[in-house]
């Protein structure tokens, strides 16, 4: 495992451990990220890197250890912990925009609401964001409307209108069809390259070549691996990552 | 049929109290009603206790007790009111909103997790997901149930008529009283002036329910 001065650490677990009833999910995780990093977690469905992902902005909570966010503790339920989400961008599987809201007001929404920023400012902020991940002609339709691929992005576009310190992404791609996965990870490669703090939980390992600083292996609610992509997709030292590897490459 | 137009002033006035009753106590329950739904679902364990206790207790007892504790045991514990029409107003409200709490909360239950999740993930605080988020969508599902809800308060106020408060009912009885022989007729009216309110009700909630609709 790579060695980490947690002193500069954006994210930070230690010994975090979670169990849902019998089962252990979480077995004493640590993880530094540090600012400007991508991570990328990896690891076979039920091993807990959702779980893990969402414990990082309290979507789930944990049963001990500690998580802490440019150096402050994850504070429990409230204001605190409202303010602290503010800060930590999340995009999820399935996508989750607002059923309700234009695609504009679903960017704009949080800084008006959240940040108090004036609503000329946050629509011009807004359409500056739609465009950048490419559906700024999609501002005044509903999420329906919108195909998987696109709503994704403006997922992307909604968590970073919060300018957040680091972004969770939660299987972005999982619920798209195939011919839609590029065009959100390509937003996302661009994201890693303008030095967003990522935290990224996936499959594409594509992607992961491509934009990840690290790797982390789970398995079994453990970290098995944590290495750079090189290392861990042309030498992974566990038989547990070697076994994964093996099944993604056989078709 | 005579019987029903020549006591029309007495059939309009039973109409208007009525409608004054169950207007009034059709807004109060629907706050506090939302109130209470909100109180279910938030983080506060006390809070959804209180609520689950009252909806369960209010919602399994009959409004005839509802009625009694409003005009009887309230005015022993110091509160006390000049007209009866102010204790059917605090029962009939308080009997709705445990109803209103229950239809709200399946609303509410009917949002997608995953958007409650986005609103906080953004940042906003419980207050702000429920009233931004949560509950403008859970609205469309909310309407049907609601609008039964608010039809039974129109004919639930007419239990007020047997604690002397003078509306739709009270009015009939006197009616009926007055005119022996002519009782059926007098009934007819009656059910003709709540049908008057009842089925506009209906009727708007089909036209909001097609408003509110939304896409997903």
């Amino acid at each position: 495992m790579t060695t980490q001065v947690p002193g500069d650490a954006l994210v930070s677990l230690k010994a975090v451990n979670k169990h849902y009833g019998q089962l252990h999910v979480l077995k004493d995780i640590n993880l530094n990220v540090r600012k400007g990093e991508v991570v990328v977690v990896i690891g076979p469905s039920g091993s807990g890197k959702s779980t893990l992902c969402r414990a990082i902005n309290r979507l789930e909570t944990i049963d001990d250890g500690d998580i802490k966010i440019d150096g402050k503790e994850l504070p429990a339920e409230g204001k605190e912990l409202a303010k602290l989400r503010a800060d930590v961008g999340m995009v999820f599987q399935s996508f989750n925009l607002f059923a309700h809201k234009t695609i504009l007001e679903n960017v704009t929404l949080g800084p008006i609401k959240v940040k108090g920023v004036a609503k000329g400012e946050a629509d011009k902020d807004a359409m500056a964001l739609l465009e950048r991940v490419g559906v700024g002609h999609q501002a005044p339709k509903l999420p329906a409307q919108l195909s998987g691929g696109q709503q994704q992005r403006v997922a992307i576009a909604r968590a970073l209108a919060m300018k957040p310190k680091v972004m969770l992404f939660d299987e972005p791609t999982s619920a798209l069809d195939p011919e839609m996965i590029n065009e959100v990870l390509d937003v996302m490669v661009q994201l890693a390259k303008e030095g967003m703090t990522m935290i990224v939980v996936t499959h594409e390992m594509g992607f992961a070549r491509k934009a990840a600083d690290r790797v982390v292996f789970m398995a079994d609610g453990q970290i098995v691996e944590d290495a750079t992509p090189e290392e861990f997709f042309t030498n992974p030292k566990s038989s547990r990552a070697k076994d994964f590897l093996s099944k993604l490459l056989t078709h | 049929m005579d019987v029903i137009i020549e006591n029309l002033p007495q059939y309009w006035d039973g109409f208007l109290r009525t409608l004054f009753l169950s207007l009034v106590s059709g807004i109060i329950a629907l706050i506090f009603g939302t109130v209470l739904a909100a109180a279910r679902v938030s983080p506060v364990a006390a809070l959804r206790g209180f609520s689950m206790v009252y909806v369960e207790i209010v919602r399994n007892t009959p409004l005839t007790i509802a009625f009694f504790f409003a005009a009887v045991v309230l005015p022993r514990l110091g509160v006390t009111f000049q007209q009866f029409e102010v204790a059917a107003i605090i029962a009939l409200s308080a009997y709705t909103a445990a109803f209103i709490a229950e239809a709200v909360r399946s609303g509410v239950n009917s949002v997608p997790v995953g958007q409650a999740e986005a609103a906080r993930s953004i940042g906003m605080k419980f207050s702000q997901v429920l009233s931004l988020i949560i509950l403008p969508q859970a609205l469309r599902t909310v309407i049907p149930p609601l609008i039964n809800i608010l039809i039974a308060l129109v004919k639930n106020s007419s239990v007020a008529g047997a604690f002397y408060v003078l509306e739709l009912f009270g009015q009939g009885k006197q009616l009926a009283n007055a005119n022996g022989d002519a009782v059926m007729w007098v009934l007819v009216g009656v059910a003709f002036f709540y049908l008057l309110i009842t089925i506009p009700l209906g009727y708007l909630a089909s036209v909001v329910e097609r408003k509110v609709a939304i896409a997903r």
